[in-house]
């Protein structure tokens, strides 16, 4: 087994960090969006990424012309064929990434390992759109933002996943400075099961809106929990919006077991507006 | 009761068991007794700091144990109690603390029963200075402090997942550090902390509020026991 051809589709926040890592690491990469426009400027984002670390001597001039050399944006028809490794990393909707991946069982060749980048979907349900004989080479790549930085990715496999493929690629990804965890098929897969209660408790520690508060409880889990963000705050940057989603499809797929119940404040901030940052409001306030 | 101990140790007592996560720099400096020394106890002190792990109706008993033997005030540990209730009925408790459980930071939560209470701020400050600790404010002190309670859902939920094979205790501890940066990975964490102590207070958290979010798991359960 060997990855040295790596096709990524959906250009998006994690897309393109994915694209990114796998050129820096000297593969050859082509990546693919539904908006072949929005796949260049995402092109051009990372190659303006790569010239910043070579400003800040973390690149060399040589490694930058030959990973500007290396990755490609491509229309999904025209994607090597051959490639040793597919990385889905589209929008969170299980009918489109069904329908891409009944495509690229049609398109690709035998040996191509089918990923997905998902944090909401089952990688039991993904599979069913290839075929029994893909199915073995298909698992879960969860990477975290920003893909370049984060060492996790959660290797997930799936029930009918080749063992020797998983294990190839724990080995293949920490021999790349990442950090693989393997781990079941199981709602959430293993962070974003185990962190809930981080934002869960906060919030019933709360109650209700209350600013002070919100201050109080990240101070104390800053403080004395080591934490390098407080509960609040991180939700406000993560987006209020796409964590109380990520509570909701938890506590759904683990037929609503009270550990991951969503909290009604995070429902009422969402139906306010008040999504974090990205709103300039949400626990604090971000107006200037 | 005026407080003119800021430098003298002598005048207060310390309740504390040997397994508490602070003890040797406790015996460094103050008179440390145990629940039973303490109940007995026939000195004076202008101030007991009682950090004995007790949950909600042992903590009220012993506290109303320890009035019979002295007038001193009471700084009480309320880790594993329903703070807001203990505090209703020991009216001799003026402040509490929370230090049972192991912070990676060496800094407990203190609540103070009157948030204006000038005597009772100094006095927590020079505990902490003494054992070498930074101190953070909870107003209003309700069910439970923030940290233990949070960190001790995380450690569970960790349990369950174990329980449920999604990863190895190992996957998951490096998964939990490197994914979201977390200082120590929950089954680290939980060592550290003292599995029993954090079974403890998600059954009080339980018994209190009745919600079924507060459930053990199986595999903490079985793992705290050997703490016992």
């Amino acid at each position: 087994m060997k990855i040295n051809t790596v096709v990524v589709i959906g250009a998006g926040t994690m897309g393109q960090g994915i694209a990114q890592w796998f050129t820096q690491q000297n593969l050859i990469v082509e990546m693919v969006d539904q908006n072949y426009e929005f796949a260049l400027i995402s092109l051009d984002r990372i190659y303006q990424s790569f010239d910043k670390l070579a400003k800040a001597n973390k690149l060399s001039s040589d490694d930058v012309s030959h990973f500007k050399k290396n990755i490609s944006v491509k229309k999904v028809d025209d994607i090597n064929t051959n490639a040793d490794l597919v990385v889905e990393a589209i929008i969170e909707n299980l009918t489109a990434k069904n329908t891409l991946f009944a495509h690229l069982d049609q398109l690709m060749s035998k040996q191509t390992i089918f990923a997905s980048n998902t944090s909401s979907f089952s990688i039991n349900q993904l599979s069913q759109a290839v075929n029994d004989q893909r199915k073995r080479n298909f698992l879960g790549l969860h990477f975290f933002n920003p893909a370049t930085i984060m060492k996790l990715v959660e290797v997930v496999s799936g029930l009918e996943t080749n063992p020797e493929i998983l294990n190839f690629l724990f080995e293949w990804f920490n021999s790349k400075n990442k950090t693989a965890c393997i781990c079941s098929d199981s709602p959430g897969f293993i962070v974003n099961r185990v962190a809930r209660n981080f934002y869960g408790e906060a919030l019933r520690a709360v109650d209700v809106y209350d600013v002070e508060k919100f201050r109080e409880v990240d101070t104390v889990m800053k403080k004395v929990g080591g934490f390098k963000m407080g509960p609040f705050e991180l939700m406000d940057l993560i987006g209020i919006d796409i964590n109380y989603s990520v509570t909701e499809s938890v506590y759904r797929a683990f037929f609503d077991e009270p550990r991951f119940k969503p909290h009604r404040l995070q429902r009422d901030m969402v139906i306010a507006g008040r999504l974090g940052k990205k709103t300039g409001k949400g626990f604090f306030s971000y107006e200037t | 009761m005026k407080h003119n101990i800021q430098s003298d140790h002598n005048k207060i007592m310390v309740v504390a068991q040997p397994d508490h996560p602070l003890y040797m720099e406790l015996i460094q400096h103050y008179k440390v007794r145990t629940l039973d020394e303490a109940i007995n106890s026939f000195d004076t002190y202008d101030l007991v700091i009682d950090l004995s792990p007790l949950r909600t109706q042992k903590k009220f008993l012993f506290l109303n144990e320890l009035a019979k033997t002295t007038k001193a005030d009471i700084i009480s540990d309320l880790t594993l109690c329903w703070g807001e209730w203990i505090l209703k009925y020991s009216p001799q408790v003026k402040a509490s603390v929370s230090t049972l459980f192991y912070s990676p930071n060496k800094a407990f939560e203190y609540s103070l029963r009157d948030e204006s209470d000038e005597t009772f701020l100094s006095l927590i400050k020079i505990f902490a200075d003494t054992i070498n600790q930074e101190m953070i404010g909870h107003k209003n002190l309700g069910l439970s402090f923030h940290y233990p309670r949070t960190i001790a859902m995380i450690i569970n939920e960790a349990y369950f997942a174990l329980g449920d094979k999604l990863a190895s205790a190992t996957a998951i501890d490096l998964a939990m550090k490197n994914g979201v940066n977390y200082p120590l990975g929950p089954f680290e964490w939980g060592e550290k902390i003292g599995l029993h102590l954090i079974a403890q207070l998600l059954e009080e958290l339980s018994t209190i509020t009745r919600d079924e979010r507060y459930k053990l798991s199986t595999e903490l359960k079985l793992q705290a026991f050997k703490y016992q």
